[in-house]
This record gives structure tokens, C-alpha cells and sequence, in this order.
């Protein structure tokens, strides 16, 4: 699924023309050549790659030469941060004591802003990585770039040319992979080179210090990822999620654009030699063994499977990556999905770097006619001193799991005698798993939580209602009638996944608490309005499953995503629409809860009502959590960039940003000074402004 | 006193107070009726009821009565009442609650010395 994000904002409307705000913008250099220091990390492990029969222990001593390299702290060397995902920084210089002296040290623009054709597609959620003196980035079209860490000067750029038209749901990149080719000579060519997974589906692998393509990486530097995926229909088979490297393998899945079609582009996830490019394995549930080694000559890969769209962590100890999966092809009707489908849909897979197989898996839905996706990246953590990790769902559940076995560490309890509706009652489950350790979800609606501006609105809101059928969380859907689901498909725990201090043992969770207001439309309905999937028709832009043909289902579905009222544009439930909260890992209590983002840029008819108030918005995006106990993230629909203080959750600085900042945010370290980095790139479904900011912070020289 | 006197002491405001009986008549109506479809669909009677209080004080404000006052008075203590009842102290909670309703009740009350003049 789609990558998505996020939710509705509650209107939308744009304060502060961008460029206005920004003085400083960096001179964009083309010339390829920078002086960067030669101290690039060169390992000299053994090579482990991707052949399947390397040891377990050489494995294990390889990763942790590797990794000793690549620490966070001054760096930020992954996407999630530190190769656990912890997003958790040891960097201190920045504390709330000082926090308030932050000053913008550069704005660096990277120039991709949308066509008119893809005006309304962009939600970039770009993070970038740190690595030695420079930061590493994909800008929303996948144009790979290298900046001056300390002055956002550009050093070098890689266009590969994605089309517009390969454009899922949104342009997304979210960030990029670093990899040490451990057998390479230091400074040999590409010797470190940055991966990304494009768009129109593509690995790319360029040199670290001048962003020439790795000539022994495929075909000069680029992977085909449609490579027996089947016809190749534009915008429906797309990465936007950084790939992740275990021990040598390249692993990536895709983003299948959600509700077009039962016959859809596989979920398969594979891996790749890091080095050659080359396919080590492939991940397709539908046909495990027969397509290990891809699909035999004139097939594909199985169609219509679960994929994962999100990030995967790699966890090099065990030789394990773990998938968090999304749903099979169609979203919101099961019937007809196959075992497997149903095994592995909205599931956590640990499979074996080395093999491609499956170790273990943990499924958080059982039979998913939800959207529910798993979004978050999952989180490394030693938990009571067993190798563990963090899964936090869309449906606000937060599991921890032993990864050596994937079973719970934390209590899993189950619900029951859930209603199974009119529509499947046979697919539909009567049980569901929930975390009885912690959930980010809130307690049922009832009427009296529905919202407006007036009585009439808040009064129309009550008769939507009473007149949809609900029945609380798996409430099933229905065709009659609308229903609602709640959480609705943004979480809950999205792609920005969460964040855990080990040293004050938090988790730190921001989270979206909206429904959706959904309707199963029946096939004739759904061709009267030309309701067609992505081959037969390309699509426009609007918000995933808002009239989604679900061809080969005997449905179409229709999502109001966030349950907005279509008179006022307002939300029909109340305020907060999103929190973040800290959570105590050896308790699983919330220490503190409090809403994330404020009322400033929102209001009736996309008024923005400029108040400072703390309304909880919609929100995507994760943050950071420093040593020094601060909390920076921007995510929520306000467009501001904050801090907040991990002990007490309270604001203690914010700064406004010249676009939404719907990404992951980080810290990093030039010269002993401490940097927090955000990129303000906008987004679509967020409905905050586009841009093409990246913004340094650091205190006064 | 003649309606004659009526019109000729008030002629400034009157049409004020006549405007926002009918402001009252309409929002009552649409509440009223919304309001009824809800209690049909087995939610909140606090609709269909102060539909009924708005339509009353319309009505009662284009007789140029006092009573208008009173009538809304009670509706908006009613509003408040319910309100917290559903939410307490949730003040986001409330702003469709009692905004519009308080905003109509200072409306009203400005009517006072219209009205009062009426019934001199």
C-alpha cells in the first residue's frame, strides 16, 4: 500500500509564501568535483555477499566491523538513524537549556518542484543520510544528491530521469542506502556508493564522492526492479522506501498502488548483490521455492501478493531483514486471496538474508479488509536482555517481539465475537490480536464525539453517524451503508515509525487518531462512474482509495479518508487528531501524552485560523530523540518544526518551516558543532504546501 | 399601546429584532428537522428540541415579546447544560457546542431594549 500518508489535514491553506522565508539559499554547484576527506571507511572484513552458504559467525564479525564504522552521533548513517532504527542520537550539545538560541545555518533547495502535470502528487518525506562530511539525499524524483553537511553547498547530482508518469500515489523518496563494498580498495570507484529504489522502479547505485554510476552495479549503475513483474504499466509498481543491506544483500519491495486490481503487480521482495546488482534472491509467497531464483522463462512473479512498501530493517546479528507487510491486491475485499495471501498479508516477515526464506512471521490482522498496512520501520532493542524489536500498526497496537523466534515478549491479547457484516461473512475473522502492552488507539466513537464549526455541521456529522454501520474497531465493510474504520488507514503508527531512547528506556510515538468513512460500491455502480484500474486509465491525483475500481472484486471502494464533512471540509469528529506520547519500555505505561500540532493553519472552509493552540492535527513523520533529552520532529500539518522536552512532553521551541514538514527529521555533527536537519518538501495528502527545503539548525558559533 | 406606537418607537431597531427572528426561525427549522431525522435514526434529542426553543424565539421576536428572551435564555442554559453533560471541559469539544448558540444569545439579548420599549 500505498504509501501514504497521511491524512487529512484539517484544511489546509497556505501561510507564508515560501521563498520569503528563506535568505540563505544554497548556490547550487554542478561541477562534480569537491574536496572530500579520503577517510572513507574501507573494512576489511571478508566478503560475505549474498552467497547463501556464508557462515553464520563470519557474518556476525563482518556486520559488527561494518557497523563500528558507520555509528550514529556524528553521523546519521541510516535511514532510521543507527542500524537498529532507533532514531535516537547521542548527540548532547543541543539541550533544553539552550535550544531557544537555534539558528538557521543554511537552506539548501533542491530544485525539484512538480510539473504541471504532477502539481498535487508530491509528498516527498525525504530524509537524507550524514556520512563523513556530506548528507546523501533523494529528492522527491529521484534525483540523487550530495551537500556540504556544514553549508549545504551542493558537491555533486544524479538525475536518473524518472517520468511523471511514474508517479504512484504521491513522488516519494524517503531516503537512501549507504554500502561499503568491503572487498573494494579504498577509493577504488564506488568503493561506498548510494543506493535508492526509484519510482518508476529502479535500483540506482552511484559513487559516494562524485555520484558517477557504479559501473558493476547492473547495467551501469542501475537494476531493473520490473524485471518479471509483468506488463510494465507506469505508476503502479514504484519504490519509495530506502532499500536496506544485510550483509551483503540489497533488499527492496515495492509500492503497489493500492485498490486498481485484483490481477496487480506481485508483492515480491528481493535481494541484490550489493556490489554486481545482481538478483541473490527473490521473496514471492505465492511461489516460495519455484521462484527463489526468479520466476521461470515467459512467467511472472505471483500476482496480487501482499508487498511491502515501507522500510525494512536488517538485523545483521542474526542475518535476518524484517518486512513489515502490507495487504494483498484489492485492499478492502478478501474472498478470493489465496492462503498464502492470507498467511503473510499485514504480517512482520523475518526472512534470512542469505536465502530469501522465511524464519519466522508475526501477523497483526487477520484477514485485512482494512487498508491496514504495516507502515512503520520496526526498531531494534534489547528487551529485558533478549534481541528484540518494536512494531508499532497503523492500528496504534505496539507489539515487542523476540526476533530470534518472533514470538511476544509483551502480552497479546485477542478480540472476539467481532462482527463479520453482510458483505464476505465467511472470509471475515471473528478474532483479531490486539497488544494488550500498549496501543496508541483510543476507545470506540460514539455520536458524541462527532465535531463541526456549528450545531448544523456537528448535527449533519451525527446523522452520518447513525446512519453508517460501526461496530467499533474491525468494524466490517459494508456496501448498504456506509461504514466507518477507526483507526482509519493512516494509524495510528505510520511510515514514520517511532523512536526509542535505550538510555531512559522510552518509545517515543506520534500518531494519527482519524477515522475513515468508507463504502463498498458495487460493480455496476462502479462502472456507471468509470471507476477503471491504472492500466486501463492513468490516474489522477486524488487521495488513495477515494473511488478505487478494485477491478476483479465485485467491488469498487470509496474512502473519505479522515471523515471529513463535504460541506465545511472540517473533520467530523473532535479534536485531537493526532498526539505523540512516550511510553515506558519496561512498563509499557505512557509517561506523557499530549497533541501534536496546532491550530494555527487550520479552520473552516481552509481558513487558517492562526490560533497557537495545541489542536492535534493529522500528522506523518517521526522524529528524533537526542542524549541530551529533546524530541525534534515536524510531521503535524501546522508546518512547524519543533522541540519537545522527553521528560515532561512540553513544547520548547519551534520554528515555522516554508512547507509541510511531513518527514523524518535528523542530527548530525561538523567540527564538534550539532546540526538537526528537516526537510520541508510538503505534502499532498497532508495538504500542506510543496517545496524543496532541506533546513539546518545549530546554535550560535 | 397601539402597534402604531410600536412601530414609530422603534423604527431604528425593529428590523434588527424582526432579522434575527427570522435567523431564529430558519436555524430552528434546519435544526429542528435535521434534528428529528436524528432522533428517528435513534441519536440525541438535544437537536430537535433546541430547534424547537430557535423557532420559538424567532416567532416570539417577531411579536416584538419579551418572552423571546426568556424563551432563549432557556434554550441556551438548556445547550449548556447538555453540553457539558456530553463533553465537561473539553473546550475543542465545545466550540460547536456553544459558540454559535452564545454568539445568537448575545444577539438576543441586545434585543433587550427594543423589546422593552414594545412593552412601555
Amino acid at each position: 500500500m500505498p504509501l501514504r500518508s497521511a491524512s487529512l489535514a484539517l484544511l489546509l491553506a497556505t501561510v507564508a509564501p515560501a521563498p520569503l522565508l528563506h535568505a540563505q539559499v544554497a548556490e547550487i554547484v554542478t561541477s562534480p568535483e569537491t574536496e572530500l576527506p579520503d577517510e572513507a571507511p574501507a573494512p576489511e572484513a571478508p566478503a560475505d555477499e549474498a552467497s547463501p552458504d556464508v557462515a553464520a559467525e563470519e557474518t556476525s564479525v563482518t556486520s559488527t566491523q561494518e557497523a563500528a564504522a558507520r555509528d550514529v552521533g556524528a553521523d546519521w548513517p541510516y535511514w532510521g538513524g543507527d542500524a537498529e532504527a532507533t532514531r535516537y542520537s547521542p548527540l548532547d550539545q543541543i539541550t533544553r537549556d539552550n535550544v531557544g538560541e537555534l539558528e538557521e545555518v543554511f537552506t539548501y533547495r533542491t530544485g525539484d518542484l512538480p510539473s504541471p502535470e504532477a502539481e498535487g502528487r508530491y509528498s516527498p518525506e525525504t530524509t537524507p543520510l550524514k556520512v563523513d562530511d556530506q548528507l546523501l539525499l533523494c529528492s522527491a524524483m529521484n534525483i540523487l544528491i550530495a551537500i556540504d553537511a556544514a553549508t549545504g553547498e551542493e558537491n555533486w547530482r544524479y538525475d536518473p530521469g524518472v517520468p511523471d508518469a511514474a508517479i504512484p500515489y504521491g513522488a516519494t523518496c524517503r531516503g537512501v542506502t549507504l554500502y561499503v563494498d568491503p572487498e573494494a580498495e579504498e577509493g577504488a570507484p564506488c568503493a561506498t556508493r548510494v543506493i535508492q529504489a526509484t519510482l518508476d522502479a529502479k535500483l540506482v547505485a552511484v559513487d559516494v564522492e562524485t555520484g558517477a554510476p557504479c559501473e558493476g552495479f547492473g547495467e551501469n549503475g542501475t537494476v531493473d526492479l520490473w524485471q518479471d513483474i509483468g506488463e510494465r504499466v507506469p505508476g503502479w509498481y514504484a519504490v519509495t522506501a530506502p532499500p536496506v543491506v544485510v550483509n551483503g544483500v540489497l533488499v527492496t519491495g515495492a509500492q503497489v498502488k493500492d485498490g486498481q486490481a485484483e490481477d496487480a503487480p506481485s508483492g515480491v521482495v528481493r535481494g541484490f548483490d550489493a556490489v554486481t546488482g545482481e538478483l541473490a534472491w527473490a521473496w514471492d509467497l505465492g511461489a516460495p521455492e519455484q521462484n527463489r531464483d526468479g520466476p521461470p522463462e515467459g512467467e511472472v512473479y505471483t500476482r496480487g501478493t501482499p508487498n511491502m512498501w515501507t522500510t525494512a530493517t536488517a538485523d545483521e546479528d542474526l542475518g535476518l531483514v524484517y518486512l513489515p507487510m502490507g495487504n494483498s491486491s484489492v485492499d478492502y475485499y478478501g474472498s478470493n486471496r489465496s492462503e498464502a495471501e492470507n498467511e503473510y498479508a499485514t504480517a512482520l516477515v523475518a526472512l534470512d538474508g542469505a536465502t530469501g526464506e522465511v524464519a519466522w512471521h508475526f501477523q497483526t490482522v487477520r484477514h485485512d479488509v482494512w487498508d491496514y498496512d504495516l507502515g512503520s520501520q520496526v526498531t531494534l532493542i534489547d528487551y529485558e536482555g533478549t534481541p528484540a524489536l518494536v512494531l508499532p500498526s497503523k492500528q496504534g497496537d505496539i507489539y515487542i517481539l523476540d526476533r530470534a523466534t518472533g514470538e511476544p515478549l509483551t502480552p497479546v491479547g485477542e478480540l472476539t465475537d467481532l462482527p463479520q457484516g453482510e458483505i464476505e461473512p465467511d472470509y471475515i475473522s471473528d478474532t483479531q490480536p490486539i497488544s494488550e502492552w500498549h496501543t496508541l488507539r483510543k476507545e470506540d466513537l460514539t455520536e458524541r464525539d462527532m465535531w463541526g464549526f456549528t450545531p448544523i455541521d456537528q448535527l449533519w456529522c451525527r446523522i452520518m453517524f447513525r446512519r453508517a454501520n460501526y461496530q467499533g474497531v474491525y468494524t466490517p465493510p459494508s456496501s448498504e451503508r456506509p461504514w466507518i474504520q477507526y483507526p482509519g488507514y493512516n494509524g495510528g503508527s505510520d511510515w514514520g515509525s517511532v523512536a526509542v531512547d535505550p538510555e531512559r528506556g522510552l518509545i517515543i510515538a506520534n500518531y494519527n487518531d482519524i477515522p475513515n468513512y468508507n463504502r463498498l460500491i458495487p460493480r455496476e455502480e462502479a462502472d456507471e462512474r468509470g471507476l477503471t484500474p491504472i492500466d486501463e486509465a492513468p490516474p489522477e491525483g486524488s487521495p488513495e482509495g477515494a473511488g478505487d475500481p478494485q477491478a476483479g472484486s465485485p467491488y469498487a471502494i470509496e474512502v473519505n479518508a479522515g471523515w471529513r464533512n463535504s460541506a465545511t471540509g472540517m473533520p467530523c469528529t473532535d479534536p485531537p487528531f493526532g498526539g505523540i506520547r512516550a511510553i515506558d519500555l519496561a512498563t509499557g505505561d505512557t509517561v506523557w501524552d499530549r497533541p501534536l500540532g496546532t491550530a494555527r493553519r487550520n479552520g473552516p472552509f481552509g481558513i487558517p485560523s492562526f490560533l497557537p493552540l495545541d489542536i492535534g492535527t493529522p500528522n506523518n513523520g517521526g522524529s528524533v530523540v537526542t542524549a541530551s533529552g529533546l524530541v525534534f520532529i515536524g510531521a503535524a500539518t501546522d508546518n512547524l518544526f519543533r522541540a519537545i522536552d522527553i521528560e515532561t512532553g512540553e513544547t520548547v521551541w519551534s520554528t515555522v518551516l516554508p512547507a509541510g514538514g511531513q518527514a523524518n527529521p535528523i542530527t548530525y555533527e561538523v567540527d564538534g558543532r550539532q546540526y538537526v536537519m528537516i526537510a520541508a518538501t510538503g505534502h499532498h495528502f497532508m495538504e500542506t504546501p510543496t517545496g524543496d527545503y532541506l533546513i539546518a539548525w545549530a546554535l550560535p558559533e | 399601546m397601539t402597534t402604531h406606537d410600536y412601530d414609530r418607537s422603534t423604527h431604528g431597531s425593529g428590523w434588527a429584532v424582526k432579522l434575527l427572528g427570522w435567523i431564529c426561525i430558519l436555524l430552528g427549522l434546519v435544526i429542528g428537522g435535521l434534528g428529528l431525522w436524528l432522533i428517528i435514526l435513534g441519536g440525541s434529542w438535544y437537536y430537535g428540541l433546541a430547534g424547537i426553543g430557535l423557532v420559538a424565539t424567532g416567532v416570539l421576536l417577531n411579536q416584538g415579546s419579551m418572552a423571546a428572551v426568556w424563551v432563549y435564555l432557556l434554550t441556551w442554559l438548556g445547550t449548556l447544560g447538555w453540553a457539558w453533560w456530553e463533553v465537561g471541559a473539553e473546550w475543542w469539544a465545545q466550540l460547536p457546542r456553544l459558540l454559535a448558540p452564545t454568539l445568537i444569545l448575545i444577539a438576543v439579548l441586545l434585543c433587550i431594549p427594543a423589546l422593552s420599549r414594545r412593552r412601555r
